[in-house]
């Protein structure tokens, strides 16, 4: 017989499953610091090739003066402003990588003992049943018994 | 009153029967209402504005995600821009690929916001994207908003200036590039209306989360205000003047817009508001529910008394 609790169960599970899933499952193959190091690498090699673009359009923007001007305390005088915004940009948005993906790390793992909750309240459902199938089965023998 | 309730629970249920079928739908509206403007303001390859072909490329935007209708469409903006200047192409790219490698790392899903400003912009409803996103997400729309933007300004320069950047070619190539980006970081419009998107996102998402009643309204009002404010503070600072006629109907509809967004995505009714307070072994709840404003759907159903067919006789 269709026992109304447990598909209702069921569908919610399924449906947290769809919505939440893809935020969820991925990220808890892995440990917290494991996870958010990936992505910092990740954001740094983002940065560093965002920051090489931008070089490029500030050396089109100024070639001329570079062409024709620049000297060699001029060039060292332009990498060491390089690399000061370079790394001031590169903690800045490394920052940010790292509170993105910690916040989303807590909330994946929130997430999961939820559903761990809602699996329990599930599998609980489906001893109860179980146990009440075999009472049900263990006093129908016993009814034969005294019958007979 | 009632009869928007009740269609809004029409259309609900309809979006719930049909979800798949109406999210393509609405793609595909959205890539071809960019596509015609990119054609009525752009239009330089001409290939690219046969309708054909804009009506094969929605179609195909209408099976897409959102990040790959975004690429779709600064695929076919470059493609306009080569034809008039390959220097605008290529600053333009650096810029749309900086933006990809630093933001869509976070939020690929977000894509939509890039496609919808500069679509908000060209219909001079720009202040109702920040009031959107604020309410429906969080503070990392700022970025794609703001690039939306710039990608307006962009197109809108090309478009002034398309007879100039074509018949450019007696100037020295280092001399295009210098006037094309100087172009850019010289224009305070950008700068200003960026500023105030960041601004009106800020205002909305803070202002939204805050425990009191009529939060949303209140959010909606302050990032019009908000906006509002950056806005007249860049007319008086940098000399960046907006038609006032237009601001005011541009801000009047980015109103009605929020109102509906707001109506249809939460409305609650805060006359019926209460407040529990209960405890467990670890904690003390204070907690306030409102209850939301739902109306069933009529379920009509014509039940005949006599049969019409029948005649008077057989009767």
């Amino acid at each position: 017989m269709v026992n109304e609790d447990k598909i209702k169960l069921m569908t919610g599970i399924a449906m947290f499953e769809k919505r939440e899933g893809k935020k969820i499952f991925p990220v808890n193959r892995y440990f917290r610091s494991d996870y958010i190091s990936s992505h910092i690498l990740c954001s740094f090699f983002c940065y560093s090739a965002s920051f090489a673009l931008g070089t490029v359009i500030w050396l089109l923007y100024n070639i001329e003066y570079i062409l024709n001007q620049i000297n060699l305390d001029d060039v060292f005088g332009i990498v060491k402003h390089g690399a000061v915004w370079y790394l001031s940009g590169l903690v800045l948005y490394l920052l940010v990588t790292w509170l993105v993906y910690w916040k989303r790390y807590e909330y994946a793992r929130r997430g999961l003992k939820i559903y761990i909750a809602k699996l329990k309240r599930l599998e609980k459902r489906y001893e109860f049943q179980h146990k009440a199938k075999e009472l049900t089965k263990e006093g129908g023998r016993h009814g034969g018994a005294s019958r007979a | 009153m009632v009869v928007l309730l009740v269609l809004k629970e029409s259309l609900k249920s309809i979006y719930g029967r049909y979800a798949a079928f109406v999210c393509a739908l609405i793609k595909f509206f959205l890539a071809l209402a960019v596509l015609c403007l990119l054609n009525q303001n752009l239009g330089f390859m001409k290939e690219l504005g046969n309708p054909a072909v804009i009506f094969g490329i929605a179609l195909a935007c209408a099976f897409l995600p959102y990040s790959a209708i975004s690429l779709v469409m600064a695929g076919v903006m470059l493609a306009h821009f080569y034809v008039v200047s390959f220097e605008m192409t290529l600053i333009t790219g650096i810029f749309l690929v900086i933006v990809a490698l630093l933001y869509y790392g976070f939020q690929p899903e977000d894509s939509y916001w890039l496609i919808l400003t500069p679509l908000a912009f060209a219909f001079k409803v720009p202040y109702v994207i920040p009031i959107l996103a604020g309410l429906s997400g969080g503070l990392l729309a700022v970025m794609p908003i703001s690039c939306g933007a710039v990608v307006y300004y962009i197109i809108s320069y090309v478009k002034q200036n398309a007879g100039v950047l074509t018949n450019d070619a007696s100037e020295d190539i280092t001399q295009r590039y210098v006037q094309l980006i100087r172009s850019f970081i010289g224009n305070r419009t950008i700068g200003v209306f960026v500023v105030a998107c960041a601004v009106g996102v800020l205002l909305v998402y803070l202002v939204r989360m805050l425990s009191v009643d009529y939060a949303w309204v209140l959010a909606i009002i302050a990032g019009i205000l908000g906006q509002l404010t950056v806005i007249m503070a860049g007319n008086f600072v940098f000399g960046v003047s907006v038609p006032l006629l237009e601001m005011t109907i541009g801000i009047v509809i980015s109103l009605i817009l929020a109102g509906l967004y707001h109506f249809f995505v939460f409305a609650v009714d805060y006359n019926r508001t209460e407040y529990l307070q209960y405890e467990d072994d670890d904690y003390v709840y204070y907690v306030k529910a409102v209850p939301k404003v739902v109306v069933s759907k009529p379920d009509v159903q014509v039940q005949r008394m006599n049969n019409p067919k029948r005649s008077r006789r057989e009767r």
